[in-house]
């Protein structure tokens, strides 16, 4: 049937539209074509899209956690101050993980310098042990204290002045100069006050560090030290430092010394 | 006898460890070093006819590393700073670093050995001493076991000073 514009007033209206908004029209349809394809392709789109959100989900640590963190770490560290004011109201829960990792970490630190502080107790233990063997050791347990080693060493230089030894350390200038150097050592690492180590203890053996103004006086003792042996031990340390910082020249002249510590600390004739 | 201490200081890996054990011949467990970074060595040496007991202070670290007791310097007659003549981050600060060793010690010489000679030619040596800013007192390997002996005379030497 063919259409005609003259007997119907709606189809002229339509024809009038027609002429009037054919621009219009075209830029429609192109619309309605973009729109038409676009949802066509969201249809195909979006299960894969909303798979990857899911995956997104599950992995986002996996795929971006070490860049988060790597930039984390870097934010932190070049404004540590803003950074954890920043996140602390909003994550609270991050920071106080990270609080607690650092304590973590701080509480290793302090057991790593026990260990250390063990380990200093080790070497000294080597060190004076000489070549003496266990057996000497287990026997002795029984016996009255005894004084093993007195060694008198300038403070600073770790220099041996004098000693008296009733073992038979090998090279008594390097034990002298390795316990001036662990003194030192644990003077800077593990007091507050920069304290000097005194006492070390360990199994029977005890060795005991006074300190004096130029130098200092260790003395190794085994056996089981009563208060009785360690006041006494103490008395005569004195004595002998006094003797030393009186007349300088028992520290230049080493026989001299060695008789004087055997006479105020040993005195057996 | 005369006993005085003396130090050896210088960079990681240079061979001050090496030298003492070319010089002294007596093995001591690397144990003590990592725990207190030092380790102290005995001696006898002959300058002339007298002979000196050197006590010989291996220290771990530069001399500017914060973890050295600053201690370990005090009471020393000589100091020898050693670097690595085939490595020159051991020697482009050497000046600096011997100079803090100097405050530290309170000594006024330091004797400076490059070691590792055998690492390197004539030409390069001759080269590398126009360009440092401080002269060097003896070159050595402790490899080739040369002039180590010379190095801690040297020291010795500087210790009676
Ligand atoms: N080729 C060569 N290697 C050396 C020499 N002296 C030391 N080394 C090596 O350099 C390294 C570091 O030496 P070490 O004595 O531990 O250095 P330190 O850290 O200064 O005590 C070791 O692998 C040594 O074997 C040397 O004269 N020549
Ligand atoms: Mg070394």
């Amino acid at each position: 049937m063919e259409k005609t514009t003259v007997d119907h007033k709606d189809n002229r209206f339509e024809l009038l539209k027609e002429l009037l908004l054919a621009d219009d029209r075209k830029d429609f349809n192109i619309l309605r074509d973009e729109y038409l394809e676009r949802e066509k392709f969201k249809v195909k789109v979006a299960p894969v899209v909303d798979e990857k959100i899911e995956d997104l989900k599950e992995n986002f640590p996996k795929y971006f956690g070490k860049t988060i963190t790597e930039t984390i770490k870097i934010q932190i560290r070049d404004s540590q101050d803003e950074v954890v004011e920043a996140l602390y109201p909003i994550m609270g829960k991050l920071v106080k993980k990270f609080i607690i990792a650092e304590i973590t970490k701080l509480t290793e630190s302090i057991n790593q310098t026990i260990n250390d502080k063990f380990s200093i107790s080790q070497i000294i233990k080597r060190l004076f042990k000489g070549k003496r063997t266990d057996a000497d050791d287990v026997l002795q347990e029984v016996f009255e204290p005894i004084i093993e080693e007195v060694f008198v060493i300038n403070k600073d230089s770790g220099l041996l002045a004098g000693n008296y030894s009733r073992g038979n350390i090998a090279d008594k200038d390097m034990v002298s100069g390795m316990l001036t150097a662990i003194k030192s050592f644990a003077k800077d690492s593990f007091s507050k006050d920069g304290q000097d180590i005194e006492d070390i203890k360990f199994e029977n053996f005890q060795l005991s560090i006074q300190n004096f103004k130029t130098i200092y006086i260790a003395i190794a003792t085994s056996g089981v030290i009563s208060s009785d042996f360690e006041e006494e031990l103490l008395d005569n340390i004195n004595n002998l430092a006094e003797i030393i910082l009186r007349d300088r020249s028992y520290l230049t002249d080493e026989e001299k010394l060695n008789s004087i510590i055997q006479k105020t600390l040993i005195k057996t004739e | 006898m005369i006993a005085k201490k003396v130090l050896l200081v210088g960079n990681f890996g240079v061979g001050k460890t090496s030298l003492i054990r070319r010089f002294v011949l007596n093995e001591f467990s690397e144990e003590y070093i990592s725990t207190i970074g030092v380790r102290v060595s005995s001696k006898i040496i002959k300058i002339d006819t007298e002979e000196i007991k050197l006590l010989i202070w291996d220290v771990a670290g530069t001399s500017a590393d914060e973890k050295v007791p600053k201690a370990y310097f005090l009471g020393s007659s000589a100091a020898m700073f050693v670097f690595d003549l085939s490595r020159e981050e051991t020697y482009n600060n050497i000046k600096n670093q011997v100079d803090i060793v100097k405050q530290l010690s309170g000594l006024g010489t330091i004797t400076v050995v490059g070691n590792k000679k055998d690492l390197v030619t004539f030409k390069e040596i001759e080269q590398l001493k126009k360009t440092i800013s401080i002269s060097i007192d003896l070159i050595t390997s402790a490899k080739d076991d040369e002039n180590v002996e010379d190095a801690f005379k040297e020291l010795a030497k500087q210790s009676l000073n």
